[in-house]
């Protein structure tokens, strides 16, 4: 059974054309409704970073995005002067009498301050939905500096004062697990974890998002990548591949798999010199696994 | 009726926190409120189902914690069950023979005793002769391994600061003209009202290179115990980028148990936690699982890899080659340390050595603090292209 409200943010995720199953649903559902970070992680190409996209898409609101990378730094995340046109405006303003104490509030003034995400999310008229994207790109530092915002909503500008967040955004985290996350950082958030998807699932992605397939060429697609899967690969594809191969297999106008249309095709889904001579070593024999003739018989 | 209702919930969700606390999970008040709330915002106090779900989503904080969830949360109830027929225990009662019961190993501490303890000889000793039949005196656990700890930091900071070397998108001040830093000049001429007087200059911060540290601890490494027990917590505490594990026929991760300021708590910690000392010798499949379950996460072009073992080896050759090539390729260095490698005159006979050489960036001897200094010299810095190299 299952919660009625759960089910409508179920549906209207749907809507947007992200397919969930009950647990996604009901964590995001969840970190709603207690205004806790949802802490994504899995496999590449799963869609960890496609849930927030489709949230701000079902909330009607702003998605502000911050991409963590290595030496991401507060200046980045937060906000900056801009110093050059402070400087340029103090030039300006010599001659123009005005006290010491207006031209700095001159130059303290919004004008002048360039929001950064997280600036940017916490005074958002409505509460956005807030991606940190890929945290564990980013290093320590900034994991427990990211912390201190996270609980308290609020950031401290000196020349400014402290800004309080007028609307508490909805806060998603994705992590590809490069490096361990702090216990700290696992514990302010929901944890959810979000795997390659079923047999069913991936089908049912397919056909919503390329709908110019037809069913028996997505049912090939879809057993073919869980077959995919099951083999040793260095980069595993994750859903972002099957779509691509299957738009690209729609645009082919192909009907169905075959040994020549795999064969020369397979560089979309696979993206590693070493994948791809494995796979096709053994293509014959996924193919037989899958249930598809291959053309040379 | 419902006030009652309520505090039993709330109880039994406290009981059940304490119960995922047993077994390791991170748990604390907040997350009890939270599971509460959780619980009550979703109206699934009458839903099985959605109950344990709602549970599962707000209380496991990991991949891990979620597979292990299931069990924990069949058990809990079951044992609650019995123990409400029974009428005869309490829920916090019920939990606490539950976490008695489950802690079927005993701890392995004697274990590890064994293992730093069985050799009473000194350094030097020990790489004379080794002499199984030396008396062994009972020590405090505390006592011995301490010695020579001081020395093996000061060792490591060294090369922590050559390993310091890789630039990095963050600036720092510098003094030397270079890059214009527009934010500090500014704010060092606010005071004399906006004219450019005093300039700043920054240069990029540098980075440091990972560490993934992989010891045996099989029986034949027993001789080195406390030195390579020293060595990892001397890596661990003065290095911040390290992962640490130990393998003799697993691999096991033990950075955790390690990330402590005192030495006893981390010895402690690592009896207790850790189960196989003194254990057979399967290097190629201890790094084979450490390349599945950590290498994708953890082996990148800014990590050194040091592994630490004899070579004495009595698993598969070809795992072990596959398994080193495969680190070689997907780390900045491979490091190999050997103790036997420091007796004049070593040559690497051993099948499990002789494989694994051509893999290897770096193969000293080491098996004391002196060894570990020379060893360390030869770390070298090829100029501009900023990766680590090795004099020969």
């Amino acid at each position: 059974m299952e919660n009625s409200e759960v089910r409508k943010l179920r549906e209207s995720l749907r809507k947007q054309g992200y397919i969930v199953d009950a647990s996604i649903s009901l964590s995001v559902f969840l970190s709603m409704k207690l205004s806790k970070p949802l802490l994504v992680e899995g496999p590449a190409g799963v869609g960890k970073t496609e849930i927030a996209k489709v949230m701000a898409a079902a909330l009607d609101t702003d998605l502000i995005r911050l991409q963590c990378y290595e030496g991401l730094d507060a200046a980045h995340a937060l906000y900056e002067w801009n110093y050059q046109r402070q400087l340029l405006h103090l030039k300006m303003e010599e001659q123009s009498g005005k006290s010491l104490a207006e031209k700095e509030k001159d130059i303290f003034s919004d004008a002048f301050l360039l929001k950064r995400p997280l600036l940017q999310a916490i005074t958002h008229h409505k509460s956005p939905v807030l991606l940190i994207d890929e945290i564990d790109r980013a290093d320590e530092e900034f994991e427990s500096f990211l912390l201190e915002v996270l609980s308290d909503w609020q950031i401290t500008i000196p020349e400014r004062g402290t800004i309080n967040a007028s609307h508490i955004p909805h806060v998603i985290v994705t992590s590809n697990r490069v490096r361990e996350l702090s216990e700290a950082l696992r514990r302010r958030c929901l944890y959810l974890w979000i795997d390659y998807p079923e047999f069913e699932k991936e089908l049912e992605i397919i056909m919503s998002k390329v709908p110019a397939i037809n069913q028996q060429l997505g049912d090939q697609i879809c057993r073919f990548m869980q077959e995919l899967r099951q083999l040793k690969l260095d980069k595993t594809p994750g859903i972002a591949e099957t779509l691509d191969w299957a738009t690209a297999l729609a645009e082919l106008h192909i009907e169905h798999l075959d040994k020549t249309v795999v064969e020369s095709t397979l560089g979309i889904v696979l993206k590693d010199w070493q994948d791809l001579r494995q796979v096709q070593d053994s293509l014959s024999e996924l193919f037989e696994r899958v249930g598809v003739k291959s053309k040379m018989d | 009726m419902p006030i009652s209702r309520q505090t039993s919930l709330a109880a039994n969700i406290v009981g059940f926190c304490r119960h995922l606390r047993q077994h390791q999970f991170t748990i604390g008040p907040g997350e009890a409120s939270d599971a509460l709330n959780g619980i009550l915002v979703l109206e699934a106090v009458n839903d099985p189902y959605l109950f344990r779900e709602a549970l599962k989503a707000v209380l496991t904080k990991s991949q891990k914690e979620r597979r292990r969830f299931d069990e924990l949360y069949a058990n809990y109830w079951k044992e609650l069950s019995k123990a409400v027929d029974s009428k005869t225990k309490d829920v916090a009662e019920t939990s606490n023979t539950k976490g008695k019961s489950s802690r079927k190993r005993p701890p392995s501490l004697t274990e590890l005793k064994q293992w730093l303890f069985g050799n009473k000889n000194t350094e030097q000793a020990e790489m004379a002769v080794y002499s199984p039949g030396a008396a062994l005196g009972q020590k405090d656990l505390s006592g011995i391994p301490r010695k020579g700890l001081e020395e093996i930091i000061q060792a490591i900071y060294e090369i922590a600061r050559v390993l310091a070397t890789k630039n990095n998108r963050r600036y720092r001040p510098s003094k030397t003209p270079g890059a214009f830093d527009v934010r500090n000049t500014l704010r060092r001429n606010m005071r004399s009202g906006g004219e450019i007087i005093h300039l700043s200059f920054r240069k990029p911060q540098q980075k440091k290179l990972n560490i993934v540290l992989l010891c045996d601890v099989s029986r034949s490494m027993d001789l080195y115990s406390r030195f390579l027990i020293q060595l990892m917590f001397g890596f661990q505490s003065t290095y911040r980028n390290i992962e640490t594990f130990v393998f003799s026929t697993t691999i096991q991760r033990v950075t955790r148990q390690l990330a402590t300021n005192e030495f006893d708590t981390a010895l402690t910690q690592l009896s207790d936690e850790v189960n196989q000392w003194s254990g057979g010798t399967r290097i190629g499949e201890s790094l084979n699982g450490f390349v599945n379950d950590y290498g994708k996460r953890m082996l990148t072009q800014r990590t050194v890899v040091v592994i630490l073992s004899d070579g004495m080896d009595n698993g598969d050759t070809d795992i072990l080659k596959e398994s080193l090539a495969t680190i070689n390729r997907k780390s900045a260095c491979l490091i190999w340390l050997n103790p036997l490698a420091g007796k004049p005159g070593y040559k690497p006979k051993v099948k499990g050595m002789k494989a694994a050489l051509p893999y290897i960036d770096l193969f000293a001897g080491v098996h004391n603090t002196r060894t570990l200094q020379r060893a360390l010299k030869r770390f070298k810095i090829k100029g501009k292209q900023k990766r680590l190299t090795l004099s020969p």
